[in-house]
């Protein structure tokens, strides 16, 4: 009983919000995706609090046993708690200043600061990467070159006004950018649908732990 | 010598980025923006919106999307100010209520006659994911329980009670750096109920749009920094977003330029070796 009633509920769970979407206008089935959708949000919010508590077990360990880069699990852990503890206890809400400090003049910084390292990384990478060692490669260097140039007006000013970068990188995209992407769109939601109906069907039981034998 | 051009040390790309950016930040040569027909067609389909539409503004992004979305989200309401839109604003990332605030701070200031609570209100952040769509579709005051950004009661700004579900929008604006966004938004809102969608994203985002913009889900796409300069400039007015082409473009010939120097230094030290 310890497995047949959790694939039961999972399967009718499941079956309910599949057909609330496909069979629109009954009213019992659109109250239960309501339901359902306003159980999805407590759901949600519990997991926060089992990230936090596995963040605490695999960082706390290493932070314990004085592993290489224990550092930064604690700072990890201080931050997290911190944020946590003070948010609750002190700031008591996000409309405190402290809290606004803390997110608008911290976190928010630092957000935009890890995202503008990119550049720096992808030049580094873009130089070390792109090398004509096969024909693919000098295809993939091609491609890079026109989208590059085609992205920023440099490549109109290279060419005294001429939009033939822009007008090519514009095709690169439309036409077999989108064909590729299409395809590999399509192949990860058949995807999605087969785990989602092993799930359902009971087939895929990692989610109720052990090894699902 | 080959060997060095081939193997240059990555802090020497680094140190060459941070100068050339600085250097076309500070001293700005205004290379020309000419409108792509994407940014064109953007710009076209908002324009012919009747006057006075309501238009939502689906804020999905954070700080790391500033740079690129701010600027786009700044010149359509610009245009829509003109256009005496109405907006209303939320999103399901958690920045969305700053981000919004932030568009809105700039532009706010250029139409003195504009209200808050009249002529745009900001929902800001509201938890719970995709979850978060079906229930704007429903009632937009219980889905955002009942209080906007500000911490103003939603039943006491005048837009609202023209606004009771996000099925009120004419149009919806999304401003995306990753998940959750378009996907969601045609999966619950755009799709079902067939609401023109219209999406300004980040560079990166924009391959795996396309799809997207080619089957007409998305109506029209305006692509990263480049596309935001290129709003700014059918607008009319200069913005940050034209402002950064310059860096943009010199950081992209730098790349390009070592890409250039890594293979010549491939082919002169690879023919030594054999």
């Amino acid at each position: 009983m310890k497995k047949e009633v959790p694939l039961a509920i999972c399967f009718i769970v499941a079956l309910i919000y599949i057909v609330s979407n496909y069979f629109t206008g009954v009213e019992f089935l659109a109250t239960m995706k309501d339901l359902l959708d306003k159980w999805y949000l407590s759901v949600d919010a519990i997991v926060v609090a089992i990230g936090m508590v596995n963040l605490a077990q695999i960082h706390g360990r290493r932070v314990a046993n004085k592993r290489e880069g224990w550092l930064f699990s604690l700072w990890l852990m201080l931050c997290m708690f911190g944020m946590f503890f003070v948010s609750i206890f002190w700031f008591k809400g996000t409309t405190h200043v402290g809290w606004n400090f803390m997110y608008k003049m911290i976190i928010s910084p630092m957000n935009a600061t890890v995202y503008s390292t990119l550049v720096f990384y992808i030049g580094s990478a873009a130089y070390r990467s792109f090398r004509i060692r096969s024909m693919e490669a000098g295809i993939l260097l091609v491609v890079a070159f026109i989208m590059m140039l085609g992205r920023v007006p440099l490549g109109a000013m290279l060419l005294g006004g001429n939009q033939a970068f822009a007008t090519a990188a514009d095709w690169l995209l439309r036409v077999p950018n989108s064909a590729g992407m299409r395809g590999i769109q399509i192949g990860a939601a058949l995807g999605g649908i087969a785990t989602a109906l092993r799930i359902m069907l009971g087939i895929e039981r990692g989610y109720l732990g052990g090894t699902g034998e | 010598m080959w060997e060095k051009i081939a193997n240059v040390d990555r802090r020497v790309i680094y140190a060459l980025m941070i100068l050339v950016i600085a250097l076309a930040l500070l001293n700005p040569i205004g290379m020309a923006i000419v409108p792509s027909q994407a940014t064109i067609d953007a710009y076209n389909y908002i324009e012919a919106m009747p006057n006075g539409s309501i238009v939502w503004l689906g804020m999905e992004f954070s700080s790391g999307g500033v740079t690129e979305l701010i600027p786009a989200a700044q010149a359509i309401i610009r245009q829509g100010f003109k256009k005496d839109f109405k907006f209303v604003c939320a999103g399901m990332w958690q920045q969305a209520g700053d981000m919004a605030e932030m568009a809105f701070s700039i532009v706010e200031k250029e139409f003195p006659d504009k209200q808050y609570g009249v002529d745009w209100v900001n929902i800001g952040y509201k938890p719970g994911g995709e979850v978060l769509l079906p229930a704007l579709i429903n009632d937009v005051n219980e889905a955002a329980k009942g209080i906007d950004h500000r911490q103003n009661q939603l039943s006491s700004l005048p837009l609202m009670s023209q606004f009771k579900t996000i099925k009120d929008a004419d149009l919806i604006i999304i401003f995306c750096t990753g998940t959750p966004g378009e996907q969601q938004y045609i999966k619950h809102v755009t799709g079902p109920l067939n609401i023109p969608l219209i999406e300004s994203a980040i560079s990166v985002s924009v391959p795996g749009i396309m799809p997207f913009v080619q089957s007409g889900q998305i109506k029209a796409l305006i692509a990263g920094m480049k596309g935001a300069a290129e709003y700014e400039a059918l607008v009319g007015v200069p913005g940050p977003a034209m402002a950064g082409m310059d860096a943009q473009s010199f950081s992209h010939g730098l790349i390009l330029l070592f890409m250039i120097l890594g293979n010549i230094g491939y082919y002169a030290t690879r023919n030594k070796k054999g």
